[in-house]
């Protein structure tokens, strides 16, 4: 298919679905409450989802090929990257660093 | 507000780069800012369309992301019970993590509906307007830097800077070791099934990982 359309189809139907989410218990379900397990499973679709989509990012170094090394650059600034993430909270400065990182270890590794 | 503005420029910039792997031309991602709205989707489906995934594929892993809003929907019905309809829609539309932060403690905190819809319908649009430009600024900043750069590796460290903050109890230390284990360990799945099916795998293993913890606790 071409790439295109299948930009415009994933923007219509994700879209859809991100509204119909949203609209959920704020229109059609009003008067139920959430399954108390539903809520459970729910509350952990942040951290599994943010984790399966990065993660590959990092250790994966070309397709198929897992680099779980120190001589990854990717990795090390990764890691550096969630250290600070976790102590400090802020986008910006983890952004700064890990790009930083990741810069200086391809450097310093040549 | 001003500073969760700042909060999402960011953001906003990281998920333009992320289009502009997807091949995706500058209006291409201004309507998928306009349309989803979601930094996560906008960034996992552009992920999934660079790598070549199926349109259901895609379609389904943007879909298990979205079901956070069906919290924040449900915390939110009580308080908006008594709007019309047209009022509702509009405010599910502009509902994101940002928008659902910023106003449900007031929502929980005042009754006074008339102020608190106001309050949630402008930060909801000034976040709406603010992602679209953003989004923008970053598909264009990304054609513009060397890929000698490598910016395409702010996505990855975008959503660590989410992450990692979440880390703290340990039953989300679990559910991020289980999805980071199973991503690596099915990556072999054809049409990148492995990042629905980990996601899916961590999520039961937290609720099991819950359940074993009060178990041990009430016994």
């Amino acid at each position: 298919m071409d790439k295109s359309l299948v930009l415009w189809a994933v923007t219509l139907a994700v879209g859809a679905l991100n509204f119909a989410s949203r609209l959920s218990f704020i229109a059609w379900f009003s008067r139920n409450e959430m399954p108390p397990l539903l809520a459970r499973a729910l509350h952990h679709v942040p951290v599994a989802m943010l984790t399966a989509i990065a993660v590959p990012a990092v250790v994966f170094i070309a397709p198929a090929t897992l680099d779980l090394s120190w001589r990854n650059p990717r990795l090390i600034a990764a890691l550096m990257a969630a250290a600070l993430a976790w102590w400090r909270r802020s986008t910006v400065l983890t952004m700064a660093v890990g790009m930083s990182t990741l810069w200086l270890t391809r450097w310093l590794l040549g | 507000m001003v500073p969760m503005l700042m909060g999402i420029a960011p953001f906003g910039i990281v998920c333009g780069v992320s289009a502009l792997t997807a091949g995706a031309s500058v209006w291409e991602t201004l309507a998928m800012s306009l349309i989803i709205f979601s930094g996560a989707a906008q960034i996992a489906a552009t992920q999934l369309i660079a790598d070549g995934a199926p349109l259901a594929v895609i379609v389904l892993t943007c879909f298990v992301l979205s079901l956070r809003f069906l919290m924040y929907s449900a915390a939110l019905a009580p308080h908006l019970r008594s709007l019309d309809s047209r009022w509702r829609n509009v405010l599910a539309f502009l509902l994101t993590d940002q928008a659902f932060a910023a106003t449900i403690r007031r929502f929980r905190e005042s009754k006074d509906l008339r102020g608190n819809v106001s309050y949630f319908l402008g930060s909801g649009a000034l976040l709406w307007i603010t992602w679209a430009v953003t989004t923008v600024v970053g598909r264009l900043l990304g054609s513009v830097i060397p890929a000698s750069w490598e910016l395409d590796f702010v996505v990855p460290l975008c959503f660590i800077a989410l992450l990692a903050p979440l880390l703290r109890d340990r039953v989300s230390v679990v559910v991020f070791a289980v999805a980071a284990i199973a991503v690596v360990g099915l990556d072999a799945l054809p049409m990148r099934l492995s990042l629905i099916c980990a996601g899916l795998i961590a999520i039961v293993c937290g609720v099991v990982a819950e359940r074993l913890r009060s178990g041990t606790r009430r016994g």
